[in-house]
């Protein structure tokens, strides 16, 4: 995946693969042309092979799972049964000493299941999910195929007969088309929901927007949780995901039924889902706390603006997406920043004691924020060593930004004293160059943070899935020095959880406390 | 990783590999790894230090090892392998030593002073690699003789 936020306006993947190197690039490009199918697939073998998945059968078709939600392939023989469940809720099964339910998958999903002897132990797989083991029984156990994560293709409304919403991708391989699940979907409840302090610090609304059966009422969660209860409802409560719908309107039921949840969500229209959605699916934006405010704001906007177009609000494609998305970004994105946003960023800066001002910029991108927060630092804390550590995980971007060359009419007055002639043309300054250390690096990843004073992370918390970019805030706070200043985006706002306090109404920042 | 580190290693690599076995060499794409990974069988590393800490593991399975081995060997017109002996276990020590050292020469170049240590060779099944608290840059190498998986991790001296 790609968290970079200079990826606003074109589209994610192409740049994903510009980010590749000249071998992908060429792959791809022989891809295109056909007919040098046998040398596009010899460079793509040696892409990288990122995601591996167990692959299944269900009704003839071919179906996959993350490989890390699999605990193990089993054959489930003499399960035992449970009155009064749900017909996909084959029973439960001792599996070692520890119980798990069992789901068969076919009636899940409302596919046809093969007459087989009873007694005939059936294929199936165990998936670890969240907190807890589940067993889905399947028509045959296929293998492991290993593919790289950038072939996967989002899922497509078409494939109705599965809730679109379980599915995570599409991808196709050896010739064959692979509907990857999603585990977490199908069987977990939202976990942000369960939490509640979570709950209480974000509000009910985000909970709502969890996918899957979890929002709905009689969801199979609770089938998981409690496999032997009793449950009355089960025979007149209301089907989670039309699964028991067996007409041909089974997908649009479905994808109605999803909405309707969310509709808390939006207040006044249902398909504010549908754009949440259509944003993710895109790449542009997961809706969080983060950003719940501007989307909110910014969907009434956009749906009034279509309406009298004559058009649909729901996001149609890409181009959508990035037009819904145009007015988040903050000011001077990807470029230098201008005078006057620099001067509103300089009047947030505290002091700080230490004879040492670091800063972290993830999401750099190719640089242009870095620099000018540097030189920004630099003005302010005459006679400290400042020292900024930029990071982005789009290659091709971070690789120019240690060599950045200008063109004179856009460099903003604050910049003038830090710009030198280079080899190039005009760059910026050694001073301040060797003041900034751009790294190849992934904010998902694990890695060591220095103690810092400024985090500079401006639209890049809200492209990021939502449990990540809870988690990018406590590393971010716990990178922070007691009094640090870390600079959001300008339409990002930070729940007031005792963790932040809001400085300075011209620029989103905020003080940790 | 600092981005200055990146080209040195890819193109040292690129540069030795063609130039030892005389081949086509390809490079897939590069990417970033924090979690374990699996080692392939056979896995030369070098510690680097200096300004920096940090070390290059070259990862392949025993049969691109020997075939590796025996192309070099034979270049040099001395026997081939066919297990990976002590003769084969030198040879792609030494190959890990060129790339590694070319890359730490461009980056001196560059103003970046790191040392080496001795390559070391593991070898084994179901191996498993893990650095704790840094990104290791995947460079993965494709040659006649099979693939090559160099892994850099580096990380600046606080």
């Amino acid at each position: 995946m790609k968290w970079n936020k200079e990826s606003d306006v074109k589209q994610p993947s192409a740049e994903r693969r510009g980010s590749a190197g000249l071998g992908s690039a060429l792959a791809e490009y022989r891809g295109f042309g056909m007919g040098f199918g046998r040398e596009s697939e010899r460079a793509e073998e040696i892409e990288n092979i990122d995601f591996k998945m167990v692959t299944f059968s269900l009704a003839g078709k071919d179906y996959g799972i993350d490989i890390m939600k699999v605990k193990e392939i089993a054959k489930f023989g003499r399960f035992t049964y449970v009155p009064n469940t749900r017909p996909f809720v084959t029973g439960v099964y001792n599996l070692r000493g520890e119980i798990i339910s069992i789901i068969d998958l076919r009636l899940l999903f409302n596919l046809p299941v093969e007459p087989r002897d009873q007694d005939e132990p059936q294929d199936g797989l165990i998936l670890r999910l969240e907190n807890n083991l589940i067993g889905v029984v399947v028509d045959r156990i296929d293998r492991v195929v290993g593919i790289s994560s950038e072939s996967i293709q989002p899922p497509h409304p078409i494939f109705a007969d599965i809730n679109i919403s379980y599915i995570s991708g599409v991808v196709e391989h050896e010739e064959r088309l692979y509907i990857i699940l999603d585990a977490e979907r199908i069987f977990t409840k939202d976990n942000r929901a369960t939490d509640p302090q979570q709950r209480s610090d974000r509000g009910g609304e985000r909970a709502a927007v969890g996918e899957g059966l979890a929002a709905q009422p009689g969801s199979d969660v609770e089938y998981r949780k409690q496999p032997t209860a009793e449950r009355a409802d089960s025979a007149a409560g209301q089907s989670p995901g039309g699964l028991e719908s067996g007409d041909s309107d089974a997908g649009s039921t479905e994808v109605r039924d999803a909405s309707a949840t969310r509709e808390a969500a939006a207040g006044d229209d249902s398909e504010f889902g549908f754009v949440v959605d259509g944003l993710a699916t895109f790449g542009k934006l997961q809706y969080s706390a983060v950003n719940r405010d501007w989307l909110k704001q910014r969907y009434v906007q956009w749906a009034t603006e279509r309406r009298s177009a004559g058009k649909q609000a729901q996001l149609a494609g890409e181009q959508d997406a990035d037009e819904f998305m145009l007015p988040f970004f903050s000011p001077c994105t990807a470029r230098l920043w201008e005078q006057t946003y620099a001067e509103a960023v300089r009047a947030v800066l505290p002091d700080f004691d230490a004879a040492i001002v670091n800063a972290w910029n993830p999401g750099c991108g190719k640089g242009y924020e870095s620099y000018s927060l540097a030189a920004l630092l630099t003005e302010a804390y005459q006679g400290k060593r400042v020292k900024v550590f930029a990071g982005d995980n789009d290659l091709l971007r971070i690789s120019t930004a240690p060599s950045l060359v200008l063109s004179p009419e856009e460099i903003p007055a604050y910049l003038q004293p830090y710009c030198a002639e280079t080899r190039n043309g005009i760059g910026f300054s050694d001073r301040l160059k060797n003041s900034i250390l751009f790294e190849y690096h992934d904010v998902l990843h694990e890695s060591d943070v220095p103690e810092t004073h400024v985090v500079l992370c401006r639209d890049l918390i809200s492209l990021l899935p939502s449990d990540e970019q809870e988690r990018l805030l406590t590393k971010i706070y716990e990178a922070l020095v007691h009094g640090g200043i870390l600079i959001t985006g300008k339409n990002e706002r930070l729940a007031h959880d005792g963790r932040w306090e809001v400085v300075g109404p011209e620029v989103s920042a905020y003080r940790k406390v | 990783m600092r981005v200055e580190y990146i080209n040195p290693f890819v193109e040292s690599a690129y540069n030795v590999l063609k130039e030892v076995l005389n081949g086509d060499v390809k490079r897939g794409e590069l990417f970033l790894k924090s979690t374990a990974m699996p080692v392939l069988g056979v896995a030369a590393i070098v510690g680097l230090a200096g300004d920096v800490e940090g070390r290059v593991v070259f990862d392949m399975t025993r049969e691109t090892a020997v075939n590796i081995a025996s192309a070099m060997l034979e270049a040099m017109e001395m026997e081939p392998i066919t297990t990976l002996n002590d003769m084969g276990r030198a040879t792609i020590n030494e190959l890990a030593n060129m790339i590694t050292g070319q890359a730490v020469t461009k980056l001196h170049d560059l103003g970046f002073k790191f040392d080496l240590t001795p390559p070391a060779i593991l070898t084994g099944d179901n191996m498993e690699l893990s650095d704790s608290g840094v990104e290791a840059l995947i460079v993965p190498m494709e040659v006649p003789q099979g693939k090559i998986e160099i892994n850099v991790a580096i990380r600046e001296r606080a």
